[in-house]
Order: structure tokens, then C-alpha cells, then sequence
């Protein structure tokens, strides 16, 4: 019989799980440890292994929302989900019950219904503040989270920022990337220092990017299908609320320690 | 493209003015088109109540470039933007109402 499961914290949101076997309980208290958590559940997930797979193309993602309710797909996962009533249908796919993409996916659109958006990008925590660093596969999110030495890493891949009592803040998430388990270790979160777009270099060079470039280069790495109006209309209004509040540059990086001297010196 | 006679429409697509830039979204193909500052003017303008040839009135009165420029120039973009599906041209006389 299966029984109720885990509370998983992520940004803020507290995910409620019911539905997984014990087998499926143990792997997702594992994958989503440091994540979680004891306080009140904000949504609940309940997850069905229904879906098959199906040999042949898969559709992409998909992510609509109507009224109060929303769709997301990851194929062969998908759920749908009651906003007012907060509650979530999970239906997974062969492999993990608490299939990581289609959470991924869901973390992202409540995330974005909340205010903030979940992003492709490592982050550091250096004396407090988090520098943000953005790009697509290959541009050094990962590299650079690797120079972080005695500072901390919220993630090497994908990282949740939402606006906070302070300002903006950079959130942890457990969707490590090529980094492996060791960037996701422990749910931390920090105010946003400043946001850095990377591009691999043989020396550091810097240039300040404008709001609508911080839009135009964010919104790609939104981790989010960009295929419904209201989902994109609502994406844009916080992305723009983004390049608003936090600086932005466009980061020429070696893979050198003296990154984070050179980073204090931006304007 | 006729210019006077053609009245570009902004389709219904997330679009957003930041400072003097333009950020434009097909949703169809999860794609987004920065627009500069000349794109946005273009953009904003249009609305379907002007024809392209009143479009390059108001850019030659407001951005110093030749006129014939501003006129190719403008025409090529909107002809990009409705290939693109993000505007549509409504074709009809001047004083005609929509």
C-alpha cells in the first residue's frame, strides 16, 4: 500500500508527496535529501506510475496553464495540476517515481507563478551574496563552480532565483548537472550579487549588459517550454523585474581562482 | 509591398517595451526577437491604423537618416516580422476603415 511520503523544499515551496511505494520513498528521500523538509506543504504531489513508454519520437516538453489549472509534460511523465486547490496529479514514466525532469519541470512553473523563474545557471555564494553564472551547455557554469573552493555552491546547472524579503535571491535546487551530487549537497540560498551571462576566454574581460539584453540572453535559459502566451507573457514580466533589480554583465572567463578578485571589481 | 495601401498588424504575442528596446516572443516556436531601438519604434507603430508609408513618415521625422534609407530599411523589417508571423498586413485604400 503506498504511504505517505517525504517533504521536499525547494525555493521556498514545499512539495507534499503521497502516492510513492517504500522502494520509491527510499530512492527520492536519497535523491532529494539535503532538500527535505519539516515545514507545511504548500503544494501536494501525488505520483502514479502510469505512463508507459512508447518507442518513437518523443514530443517535446510542455508546459500550459488555463484558469487555475496547468498542464506540464516530459515525456513519458506528466502532470497536471489545481491551483487552488494545490494539488498535483504526477504521473511518471518507467524509471524514478519522482521523475526529475517532469519535477524539474514543475518546480519551474510554480516558481514562475510565484515570481521567479528557475534558470539554467551555476551560482557561488562568496561572503554572503551569490554571483549567478548563466550560459548555454559549455559555456563554464560547471568550470566555475569548480573554482568555488571554500565558498559555497547552490548549483552547477540549474538554479532557482525569486524575488525575497531583500531583493532577489538565489536558491539551491537539488537538479545538479555534470558536477554530479557534490553540487547540490545542501539547500542554501543567498541574495543575488549580480549576474554574469559566461563566455569562455583566455583572459577576463567584462561588459555591463542592458535590461533588454539580460532579457534577451535569460530568457532562453529559462527552464520552462516557452509555448503558451500566458505562460511567456508572465516569464517576461519577471525577467524584466530581474534585469530591473540586479546588475548584469557579459563575463570573459579563464578558469583561473583570481576570477573572484576580478568579479569585486565589477561596476 | 505597397506602401501606402499595406497596414501592418501586431499579431496577439507576449511582447515587452525595456527602456528603448523591444523583446518580442513566437510562441509558436519558443523563440524571442530583441528589437533594437528602431525595431521597437517600428513595432509599436504597427497597430494596423498606419499604412507602411505613414510608418516611414514618423521614423524620418524622428531618427536623422536619409529618408530612402529609412524606407528600405523599414520595409525590410516589417517584411521580416510578418514572415515571421509576428505581424499580419492588411491590405486596403487609404481612409478605409479596418
Amino acid at each position: 500500500m503506498a504511504e505517505r511520503g517525504p517533504r521536499i523544499e525547494i525555493a521556498g515551496l514545499v512539495f507534499g508527496v503521497a502516492g510513492l511505494g517504500a522502494a520509491a520513498r527510499a530512492w527520492a528521500e536519497d535523491r532529494y535529501g539535503p532538500f527535505l523538509s519539516r515545514r507545511p506543504q504548500t503544494f501536494g504531489v501525488r505520483v502514479r506510475a502510469t505512463e508507459r513508454y512508447r518507442p518513437g519520437r518523443s514530443p517535446r516538453p510542455s508546459a500550459t496553464w488555463s484558469g487555475g489549472r496547468f498542464a506540464l509534460a516530459s515525456y513519458p511523465s506528466r502532470a497536471q495540476g489545481d491551483l487552488g486547490r494545490r494539488r498535483v496529479a504526477f504521473r511518471a514514466g518507467p524509471g524514478p517515481a519522482l521523475n526529475p525532469d517532469l519535477f524539474r519541470l514543475l518546480c519551474s512553473f510554480l516558481l514562475m507563478r510565484a515570481g521567479g523563474v528557475l534558470l539554467h545557471a551555476s551560482a557561488v555564494v562568496d561572503r554572503g551574496r551569490a554571483w549567478v553564472f548563466s550560459g548555454p551547455s559549455g559555456s563554464g557554469k560547471t568550470t566555475i563552480a569548480g573554482l568555488a573552493a571554500e565558498r559555497s555552491v547552490l548549483n552547477d546547472e540549474t538554479l532557482a532565483i525569486r524575488p525575497g524579503r531583500d531583493g532577489w535571491e538565489a536558491c539551491a535546487t537539488p537538479f545538479y548537472g555534470s558536477g554530479g551530487p557534490s553540487m547540490a549537497r545542501a539547500n542554501g540560498r543567498a541574495p543575488v550579487r549580480g549576474l554574469c551571462f559566461l563566455r569562455k576566454a583566455d583572459r577576463f574581460a567584462h561588459e555591463r549588459l542592458s535590461p533588454a539584453d539580460v532579457v534577451a540572453r535569460a530568457f532562453p535559459e529559462v527552464m520552462l517550454p516557452k509555448r503558451d502566451q500566458r505562460v511567456t507573457e508572465q516569464l517576461l514580466e519577471t525577467l524584466a523585474a530581474l534585469a530591473a533589480a540586479v546588475p548584469a554583465w557579459e563575463l570573459a572567463f579563464t578558469p583561473d581562482p583570481a576570477l573572484w578578485s576580478y568579479l569585486d571589481g565589477l561596476d | 509591398m505597397d506602401s501606402i495601401e499595406s497596414f501592418p498588424v501586431r499579431r496577439s504575442v507576449p511582447w515587452r517595451t525595456l527602456d528603448t528596446e523591444a523583446l518580442v516572443v513566437d510562441v509558436k516556436g519558443g523563440l524571442l526577437y530583441p528589437l533594437n531601438s528602431v525595431g521597437a519604434r517600428i513595432w509599436d507603430l504597427c497597430d494596423g491604423a498606419r499604412s507602411v508609408d505613414e510608418i516611414v513618415g514618423v521614423l524620418a521625422a524622428e531618427f536623422e537618416a536619409p529618408e530612402p534609407t529609412i524606407r528600405a530599411d523599414a520595409i525590410e523589417f516589417i517584411e521580416r516580422l510578418a514572415d515571421a508571423k509576428l505581424v499580419s498586413i492588411e491590405r486596403r485604400r487609404k481612409g478605409e476603415s479596418r
